[in-house]
């Protein structure tokens, strides 16, 4: 069981418990580079704590997660897994973006202080430099007017695409998206789902957790069904859509379509 | 009645102390020890609320056992514990002339605020939203620079307003200084009064400045709130209601 390189994220056999509860039951996924995976699955099926252990927001308390071929959060010396420092660790969480249901902005800063706070101080870009490039990334969402506003001055919608463009900046490989839409009013979801569109035609690796089915069906190179902890079914979205093998996914299915 | 008719205060001894050179020295004292200790106590307070709120079991077991020391008691025993005690149990002549009226109670004035700081800073920090903190490690920033950058900035716009009570608490508490021997503006006042037996009026004049500087000092506590407030309507809010409501809140300690 050693890590491969072809895929961007490899999860093998991932356990996590809170306390007494068992959230994730032996989950194992593999994402190539530039696929767009869809998670589905009721609520409390473990799917965004799935997300914050890809990049480690949340320790595993067994199994392996490989990102890009490197093992996450530890590193194997003769058989034995030692936790990596906390700087390590946030150099490979630098490499990968997620994007929040609730957003996440920095209250404090403006839409362009938020897009290059890390880039400056994470990455080490000069400011002017993180400046250029915030503006461009701002462009790229359809924000770039709205780079000296503060977040409580934006809607729901035009917060996540900045929220988005704070991610971008920092150039990453993998994204993940916790529910993206699902606190926002429907009117405002097309926008976001029009950026994550993009991204997706221009070959980022997306794993993305959403109840928007249309974006799934449109977007997504495979779909996954999570339930209990568990991975149940797996497949294009077609196969999810049409021909569900699994019974818990027609079921599921059913009750949002 | 005859009590009423006959109040023995001299109103023109208030205005002839009121500028005089003990007096003033007295304001200046009471300013110096207030403004050092509350930086002291702000920079100290940080590093322990930040003690506090960390994974390490020693770091926040310490900082919880000072806060709870010297909140629990009085800063009149602390601060004769640094001037008089401390010097006792080392038994040196230097240490004992080191410790000056005035140094004594800036060390013991900025310890005990750390403790209130320390509080105040932690329930700063504890009133931000877990979402920021995934924010931040996620964009690559370690626990540290999370703090600084992100968590920090936010937390302390938070606690400017009790802060900026502390500061108005200390002002006042600066009076048990003499205790120390040091000659604040209420000692100044006793010291005058002392020889010349005008007891009231002196008090007067000491309450005049303690008014002057704990006024002036809400107005500019309600300038800064108003200034770190992100502004989410366009009209601005006059500045004598901010003063207004900035001398309403606050607690006595």
């Amino acid at each position: 069981m050693g890590n491969s390189s072809s895929f961007m994220v490899d999860v093998q056999d991932v356990h996590k418990r809170f306390g007494s509860l068992e959230v994730l039951r032996g989950v194992s996924l593999q994402v190539t580079k530039g696929e767009v995976l869809v998670l589905i699955g009721p609520s409390g099926s473990g799917k965004s704590t799935l997300l914050r252990c890809v990049n480690h927001l949340e320790k595993i308390d067994a199994g392996h997660i490989y990102i890009d071929g490197q093992l996450l959060g530890y590193r194997e010396v003769n058989g034995r897994l030692i936790e990596e420092p906390e700087a390590r660790v946030a150099r490979v969480r630098a490499t990968i973006g997620i994007v929040f249901q609730r957003f996440n902005l920095f209250p404090h800063l403006t839409a362009l202080g938020n897009v290059i706070e890390a880039p400056i101080h994470v990455r080490g870009l000069p400011r002017q430099r993180a400046i250029e490039e915030g503006i461009r990334v701002l462009e790229k969402v359809g924000l770039a007017d709205k780079m000296n506003v503060y977040p409580s001055q934006l809607s729901g919608g035009q917060q996540q695409r900045v929220a988005i463009a704070r991610v971008l900046a920092m150039q990453p490989k993998l994204m993940l998206f916790d529910e993206p839409t699902s606190a926002l009013d429907p009117e405002l979801v097309g926008e976001v789902l029009e950026v994550m569109r993009e991204l997706a035609g221009e070959g980022m690796t997306m794993v993305v957790v959403s109840h928007e089915m249309g974006f799934a069906r449109e977007v997504a190179d495979r779909m996954a069904l999570m339930d209990g902890g568990q991975i149940l079914e797996e497949g294009p979205p077609l196969q999810f859509f049409e021909a569900a093998q699994h019974e818990r996914t027609r079921t599921f299915l059913s009750k949002i379509l | 009645m005859e009590i009423f008719l006959s109040i023995r205060f001299d109103g023109s001894a208030v205005s002839e102390f009121f500028f005089n050179g003990v007096i003033l020295r007295g304001v200046r004292t009471t300013l110096e020890v207030t403004i050092l200790a509350m930086l002291l106590g702000a920079v100290l307070g940080i590093i322990l609320a930040v003690m506090r709120v960390s994974h390490s079991r020693p770091m926040a077991g310490f900082s919880g056992f000072y806060v709870w020391f010297m909140r629990g008691t009085p800063v009149l025993i602390q601060l004769l514990v640094v001037h008089n005690g401390i010097p006792q149990m080392v038994g040196s002549r230097d240490f004992t002339l080191f410790l000056t009226p005035f140094r004594s109670a800036l060390i013991t004035f900025s310890l005990n605020e750390a403790a209130y700081m320390a509080e105040i800073v932690r329930a700063g920090i504890q009133a931000i939203e877990p979402g920021q903190m995934d924010a931040a490690k996620s964009l690559g920033m370690t626990n540290l620079q999370a703090m600084r950058r992100v968590i920090l900035p936010q937390a302390l716009r938070v606690v400017i307003p009790p802060a900026g009570n502390e500061f108005i608490a200390m002002l006042k508490n600066t009076s048990i200084a003499f205790a120390a021997g040091l000659v604040e503006l209420t000692n100044a006042a006793r010291l005058i009064y002392a020889a010349n037996l005008k007891v009231m009026e002196l008090l007067v004049v000491a309450s005049i400045w303690y008014l002057i500087m704990t006024t002036a000092f809400s107005v500019l506590q309600a300038e800064m709130e108003a200034r770190l407030t992100i502004v989410e309507r366009e009209r601005a809010i006059p500045l004598t209601t901010r003063v207004l409501r900035a001398l309403g809140g606050g607690r006595e300690r």
